[in-house]
């Protein structure tokens, strides 16, 4: 800021050029959003007729209500909030202390750990031995089945490995010196530099948790023990298993859902952690690591 | 203390075999705690990776799904052979890699100029804002937003009156009608979607720079460009080789949500690829043998991508995974 | 210090070890995973006959009796494993639910995979434990799946050593026709009509497939015979000219199923029922593909995209994009499935009765023969089975024969008297409110009624005519013109090889092949293209075995014919 006074003409020009730059970036990205809110807001039968672009035509909230009518929707909201937290929490902590140890250059074995970790990012047994297992383990319709085989990711592991390595050493020596074993310069000193990233794989994973459906749907029989992106999936999926079309009589109600009732569907099934990103935020501004080294 | 543990096999040298045991043993004492946190996760990757690895072997075997893998009669190479002897595996493999390397070559780069730039804005609610709406559209699920693009594209939609309006055409185009317009259609909506998601990585990383770095370059009298130039790109840029390894290894992957929901008998040419194939020719019908078979290859693929990604990064500015 | 260090070592070691046992105990367990499905026949025997020492001691069995009403007073909850994604009701919380499990103790807990039914239904078979009960429609490779793997119980077994009275209330031609090679029935249809339905009832059967148009325009240009190649290309083009736009939109002169990657329904079986094309001639099934008519009727389509009359959308529109058009009217003609548009056509009549869609006569051969529509058949819908790993087998079966009963039909059909139903006119049906609500909001009925088979697994479609209201308009109009027009076709289901198969591989391969050759066909530019593409095809297919394909059918159509022969004496 003290530079602000310094600041060339041609630097002022940038800074303009930039700011219209993103501006045209965020009206993009936002107008599609727009969209689907406007419709989600439409009334169902009007909205079919297409041609809402910037305002509902017929408001309503009729989707809306049907959303939070639907059987269980508000088990299934919870279920994923827990999930959610819990798994962050138990992901970011495991892969984060795995990966501090794989980033050690005096680790032995550390080869061939990185060795095993990478074949795991590429191969894999395919969808029934993995089922097995999981059923083996007595994790079929168990809540554990959303936080221990989501524990820990490879993929994280290396995002984590190149932060820690632009660490400083001197940090860790000094708690050395003050007598802390490895465990706890893990967590009193590199967790506490590391926020930026913690962050980050937070955010991923906490994404990743909060949009897997295909957990609940495989693993889980206990309909109240799925998650509210089982439930968006059912609505916007709909396959409608047009295989064999003749064969199902005309009577039966195939509740046909319309483009609102998606929509509002997903607007309340994402809403909350939409919601999550300005809260973290904070730890992807300038300046963090400078205050953890002098305090 | 593991310093001086360290300095210690260079007085005993002379005493080889049994005190190199001695040397490794105390130095596996010593980090006892590094090695416990490490096999914790060597623990996890054998019970939830290795153990379910057993089912690989089904692409070599015509597995059926009421009788264990152990009974399944083997088949040799018998699933790569009908692989290989796809009409449509021709086509299928160019879209496959084709939209890969024009998402790495236009795609890569995007969100880390995109993160440069955005860093280089003054005010920090503006910044704030604009990062917090350019990753909204990561949350719109595909198959929703599959729907919302084929009625944009459709000959009475959005785009054509757009383009229409700015006598960009004159006739209205069915896009996804057309093969020649696919790959542009999915590469453009991509990066769209996960453009604001993409630069997180890079925003944190560019976080973690020590400002002392950047007061050090004002005080040299350093412009903003050179900044930018001289201190941000090269800080983050392990970061960016990894990632750029990692999307190396993925170029046989696609998109698969993506371009299922855009796909369509008309533009098939252009928007086949193995992971839509495999669905189509395998999962759908149950011939797990056949999906496991494809997919071996497109592994075997991968991990050899990776390796050579990494030796190349590793020689060049030297950053690697391992 | 030391002390917090002492406790994080153990600590440490704690969870080390116990990652390891963990590990472990995964590897021993799998181990027995393969065992269980190996000894899963030894086991099935044992478990048969501990069941029946059971039941001896408790109830008796009686075929005069149904067992349901005996053991009515114990709840038991059945998991029930429904193989349609879009099936998002929850048992109870509605009249007739609450009704059913009040009278019989039964409560069900559904499970309805979200997404790919596919791939939930056979990591489920793979790790051979399924549900109590499963709902699958019959033409699924996982019915042919569970039985081969001994996953389901018989059906038969079950009713003689627990409740005789199943045999009395399940129509001998239906048992009959899923009949297994080894002598055992395991699973019973839906929406099933038998040969002998058909006499009683045929003249009532519809059919779900209809050429419409809409009906304002096709009166604007005089209601013309759009039976013939030339009456059809010449109706598309009147009513291109005159309204060349529908709400300032293009009009769509005709509509089909979606393009998929295995073809179009609308193209195939669909226009060749139209054409009265044969499945079989002389006792050998007619490759009805093959036939001229049917091949000159795709020229005609040819011919109608050349002249400009089909719109690029309907090549690549999904269910969703085509349903938004329905709803704007944008489709003159269509050649599609009256149920899939129902909801559409509804509120298109409420708007204004003459925007809205009518059946009329569609595409017929040369011989101007009436079309033969693919009607209710004796393979019905679904099939319904119960699985070994069964909470109760007795309380299973009795629990079928419930529902598959007139009494079990007609409290799925109606609900509960005096709550959704009650004498009027001498004739059991809906209360007024009931029925009101059941024609404006299908989704609220559901959830408040829950009657009208809202719960369609054992559905009699022949029974419930006794209890339905009349249809109304704009449905009824529909359906009475395919009155008269629909026959079964049951002995040609399930004539495919299992997917795994040489056929079956060879099959799903020319269907793709199909698939990626008949939107060529459509669009191309002159019938000598045509034909060179359609020689390509037939080529492509008969080098990749599809003699044996063919062969795989006959033999199976044959064992169909001698089902149906059998039960029809």
């Amino acid at each position: 800021m003290f530079s602000a006074k310094r600041q060339s003409a041609s630097e002022f020009t940038f800074e303009i050029l930039i700011s219209v730059l993103m501006l045209i970036i965020c009206f993009i990205t936002l107008y599609p959003i727009w969209y689907v809110l406007v419709n989600a807001f439409n009334d169902g039968e009007d909205a079919m007729r297409g041609g809402i672009y910037w305002v509902p035509r017929v408001f309503s909230l009729t989707s809306f209500r049907a959303v939070f009518r639907s059987d269980g929707i508000m088990t299934a909201m919870w279920i994923t909030v827990a999930k959610t937290v819990i798994g962050v929490v138990v992901h970011v902590f495991f892969t984060a202390m795995v990966a501090y140890a794989f980033s050690r250059k005096e680790l032995i074995g550390r080869k061939v750990y990185m060795l095993i970790g990478t074949i795991t990012m590429f191969f894999g047994g395919g969808l029934i031995p993995y089922y097995l297992l999981i059923r083996d383990l007595h994790l079929l319709d168990n809540f554990l089945v959303y936080i221990i085989p989501a524990a820990f990711s490879f993929f994280d592991l290396i995002i984590f490995l190149s932060f820690f390595r632009e660490i400083p050493a001197g940090l860790e020596e000094a708690a050395r010196i003050d007598g802390a074993n490895d465990f706890k310069i893990f967590y009193k000193v590199i967790i506490p530099v590391s926020m930026p990233v913690v962050a980050t794989i937070a955010l991923f994973h906490g994404v990743y948790q909060w949009n897997d459906y295909f957990t609940g749907m495989i693993y889980m029989n206990d309909m109240d023990l799925q998650p509210i992106q089982t439930f968006l999936y059912r609505v916007v999926a709909q396959s409608g298993s047009n295989q064999m079309l003749a064969a199902m009589p005309s009577g039966v109600s195939v509740s046909v859902t319309s483009q609102s009732l998606k929509l509002a569907t997903m607007v309340v099934t994402t809403a909350p952690i939409v919601i999550v990103y300005p809260f973290l935020q904070k730890y992807f501004v300038k300046g963090f690591m400078i205050g953890s080294i002098k305090g | 203390m593991s310093v001086k543990v360290e300095t210690k096999p260079s007085t005993q040298q002379s005493r080889a075999g049994r005190s190199n045991i001695q040397v490794w043993v105390q130095k596996l004492i010593a980090q006892r705690y590094l090695q416990v946190m490490a096999l914790l996760g060597v623990a996890w990757m054998i019970v939830f990776n290795y153990i379910p690895m057993y089912g690989i072997i089904i692409a070599f075997k015509e597995f059926d799904i009421i009788r264990p893998i152990s009974a399944a009669p083997w088949v040799g190479f018998d699933h790569f052979k009908e692989f290989f002897e796809d009409d449509s595996l021709g086509y299928v493999i160019k879209n496959t890699i084709g939209m890969s390397l024009i998402k790495l070559v236009i795609g890569f780069p995007l969100p880390i100029l995109f993160a440069l730039l955005l860093n280089e804005l003054r005010s920090m609610v503006f910044k704030r804002w604009v990062q917090t709406i350019t990753y909204l559209p990561h949350f719109l699920s595909w198959v929703v937003l599959g729907g919302i693009m084929a009625t944009w594209l459709s000959d009475v939609g959005i785009v054509n009156k757009i383009l229409m309006a700015i006598n960009v055409i004159h006739e209205p185009i069915t896009y996804l009608a057309e093969p020649k317009y696919f790959w542009g259609i999915v590469i453009t909506s991509d990066i769209w979607k996960e453009l604001g998601w993409s630069a997180i990585i890079y925003l944190a990383a560019i976080s973690s720079i020590s400002p002392e770095l950047y007061e050090a370059a004002t005080i040299d009298g350093a412009g903003r460009g050179q900044k930018m130039w001289n201190i941000t790109l090269p800080s983050i840029k392990g970061t960016i080789s990894i990632l750029f390894i990692l999307a190396i290894s993925g170029v046989l992957n696609s998109n698969f949500d993506q371009i299922l929901v855009l796909r369509n008998q008309l533009n098939e040419t252009s928007s086949n690829v193995i992971d839509v194939y495999v669905y189509q020719a395998g999962l759908l019908s149950g011939r797990y043998s056949y999906a496991a078979a494809v997919g071996l290859i497109k592994s075997v693929i991968a991990l050899i991508l990776l390796l050579g990604a990494n030796g190349i990064t590793k020689r060049l500015n030297n950053t690697s995974l391992f | 210090m030391s002390k917090t260090r002492r406790l994080w070592t153990s600590m440490m070691a704690l969870t080390v070890v116990f990652a390891m046992a963990f590990s472990l105990a995964a590897c021993g367990s799998s181990d027995d995973g393969e065992k269980t499905t190996e000894d899963k026949t030894t086991n099935n025997e044992t478990a048969t006959t501990t069941d029946n020492t059971d039941t001896a001691t408790t109830t008796t069995a009686n075929a005069d009796e149904p067992g349901w009403k005996a053991d009515a007073k114990d709840p038991i909850t059945f998991d029930w494993y429904i193989n349609f994604s879009w099936f998002n009701k929850k048992w109870g919380g509605d009249a007739t639910a609450e009704y059913i499990t009040k009278k019989t103790g039964v409560g069900i807990n559904f499970i309805v995979p979200a997404g790919n039914e596919n791939e939930k239904l056979n990591t489920m078979i793979a790790s051979g434990k399924l549900p109590d009960f499963l709902t699958l429609g019959w033409y699924e490779e996982g019915v042919r799946k569970m039985i081969e793997g001994d996953l389901v119980l018989p059906l038969n077994e079950l009713a003689d050593q627990y409740d005789p009275y199943f045999i009395k209330v399940a129509d001998p031609a239906k048992l009959g026709w899923y009949t297994q090679a080894d002598g055992n029935v395991y699973g019973y249809p839906n929406a099933s009509s038998s040969p002998a339905d058909y006499e009683k009832y045929g003249s009532n059967f519809t059919s779900n497939q209809t050429f419409v148009v809409r009906k304002d325009m096709y009166e604007a240009i005089g209601s013309p015979d759009m039976s013939t190649p030339e009456g059809f290309l010449n109706a598309l083009k009147l009513a291109k000219e005159k309204f060349p736009e529908v709400n300032g939109q293009p009009l769509i002169p005709l509509g089909l199923h979606e393009f998929t990657e295995t073809g179009n329904y609308s193209l195939e079986g669909y226009l060749q029922n139209f054409l009265a094309i044969p499945q079989v001639k002389d006792g050998k099934l007619y490759d009805r593909r093959l036939d001229p008519e049917y091949i000159s009727w795709l020229k005609t389509f040819r011919q109608a995209n050349q002249d400009g009359l089909l719109s690029k959308d309907i090549f690549i529109d999904k269910r969703a994009q085509m349903e938004e058009k329905i709803a704007q009217g944008r489709y003159f003609a269509m050649l599609y499935q009256r149920s899939d548009f129902a909801t559409q056509n509804i509120s298109l009549y409420q708007k204004d009765p003459n925007s809205a869609y009518i059946a009329i006569n569609g595409p017929a051969n040369s011989s101007k023969a009436a079309p033969t529509l693919s009607g209710p058949g004796i393979s019905g819908w679904t099939v319904t089975l119960i699985s070994k790993d069964v909470k109760d087998k007795k309380r299973a079966i009795e629990f079928l024969t419930y529902l598959i009963s007139e009494e079990g039909n007609k409290d799925m059909y109606l609900g509960e008297k005096g709550v959704t139903y009650d004498t009027i006119d001498g004739k059991d049906q809906f209360k007024p409110e009931v029925i009101d609500l059941l024609n404006k909001d299908r989704a609220a009925f559901d959830q408040k009624y829950g009657a009208s088979y809202t719960y369609w697994m054992l559905m009699d479609t022949n029974m419930n005519l006794a209890w339905a209201p009349p249809s109304v308009d704009p449905a009824k109009q529909m359906e009475d013109w395919t009155k008269g027009k629909s026959i079964s076709m049951s002995e040609f289901d399930n004539l495919d090889a299992p997917a795994n198969s040489e056929e079956g591989i060879a099959g799903s391969k020319n269907a793709r092949s199909w698939g990626k050759t008949l939107p060529k066909l459509i669009l191309s530019k002159s019938d000598a293209e045509f034909d060179e593409i359609w020689n390509k095809y037939v080529a492509e297919r008969n080098s990749n075995k599809q003699d044996k394909i063919d062969a795989y059918r006959q033999k199976a159509y044959e064992t169909n014919v001698a089902k149906l022969q059998a039960f029809n004496k």
